[in-house]
């Protein structure tokens, strides 16, 4: 059985949930008829759900490249968390607002939908490591040798942070492309 | 006219056809043009930002280039070689798409402010590196390059929503 095979079961199996009654009703909603109404709201709010991506992957890149020893070599480790990880957060934040609201404008399209699921998974994991990771780097911080870069297991994870960031963002452009 | 049928024949040669009737070709390739551009899109968010004195303000404009440039360039690379493959599978389409012809307008209009900065006050960054009080121009160049390449997002993102608006003449 092709993956795309089992997308297709996915998205049979996921109509005889609870989610197609619940995107349903959130179809019903003021909001998600005044999204829908406005031919500018959808794509707009998609441009800057695109734009608070890019804060975060540009953020994300910047540290773990950084621990990686690919890029930002002129900053030590601890400089570079301080000043990107933040940004990071925040963008994650624009990024989770902006994608209530894509979920709200298309419920049905986006939650009766297989890829939408393995976002939401991929994103859950990656908030979590990404967390993890910047909670054992700040611990590291005081003793982190300016010029060294990430040892082993740090580095392995910001290599695989990376990737991660990628499957969500590649997840998300697959929405539109379920198989139905 | 004879650019019409330029674009009718690129995008029925056997290479545009062999993208568009893939399932999967055309969804690959935007999946990679979107980390290209959200890398575009990041990587001269955070240069501009430190142009015009917002944030990296304890490092030197030069030393955040360093940093920044060359993802800069090499995610442009992959952003233009993916663009180039989706486009030669819809050509016609395309070049009567309004929102693609300002989004091509402006990714020219970025890379000559872009050229501007470099071959001018770049030059002499050397008496405002670590400065946040960087010259007027140099500002001016940070506040055009977010401009654009924030309306390019927005262009690409409606490029998909309005192509069957905008037919191309046969």
């Amino acid at each position: 059985m092709s993956f795309f095979d089992t997308l297709f079961h996915a998205t049979e199996w996921l109509r005889t949930t609870w989610v197609v009654d619940f995107s349903l009703w959130v179809s019903n909603t003021a909001p998600c008829q005044w999204l829908q109404e406005h031919f500018v709201a959808i794509p707009g709010f998609q441009s800057i759900h695109i734009l608070a991506i890019g804060v975060l992957f540009g953020s994300a890149l910047m540290v773990n490249l950084r621990i990686l020893g690919v890029a930002g070599g002129g900053h030590s480790v601890p400089e570079t968390v301080q000043r990107y990880m933040p940004w990071l957060w925040g963008g994650l934040a624009a990024l989770i607002a902006t994608g209530i609201v894509l979920l709200v404008s298309e419920p049905v399209r986006n939650m009766v939908n297989p890829f939408f699921w393995i976002k939401m998974t991929a994103l859950l994991v990656t908030v979590l490591i990404t967390a993890w990771f910047h909670l054992a780097v700040r611990g590291r911080m005081a003793n982190w040798d300016r010029s060294a870069n990430g040892k082993g297991a740090i580095k392995v994870g910001a290599a695989a942070l990376i990737i991660l960031w990628c499957i969500v963002m590649a997840g998300g452009r697959w929405i539109a492309y379920a198989p139905v | 006219m004879i650019l019409e049928s330029l674009w009718h024949g690129i995008e029925y040669s056997g290479f545009g056809q062999s993208i568009a009737s893939s399932e999967v070709a055309f969804p690959l390739i935007e999946t990679f043009h979107v980390f290209a551009i959200v890398t575009v899109i990041g990587t001269i968010a955070i240069m501009d930002f430190r142009l015009l004195g917002l944030t990296s303000r304890k490092w030197t404009a030069s030393s955040v280039s360093k940093d920044t440039l060359w993802l800069t360039w090499g995610a442009f690379g992959i952003a233009v070689i993916t663009g180039l493959l989706m486009f030669v599978s819809k050509a016609s389409t395309y070049m009567a798409n309004p929102y693609f012809l300002v989004k091509m307008a402006l990714i020219a209009a970025a890379g000559v402010n872009m050229a501007l900065l470099h071959r001018g006050p770049w030059k002499a960054i050397g008496s405002w590196d670590s400065a946040l009080a960087v010259p007027a121009n140099v500002k001016l160049s940070a506040t055009l390059s977010l401009i654009f390449w924030v309306i390019v997002i927005f262009c690409g993102r409606f490029i998909g929503f309005t192509l069957g608006v905008y037919q191309a003449p046969m």
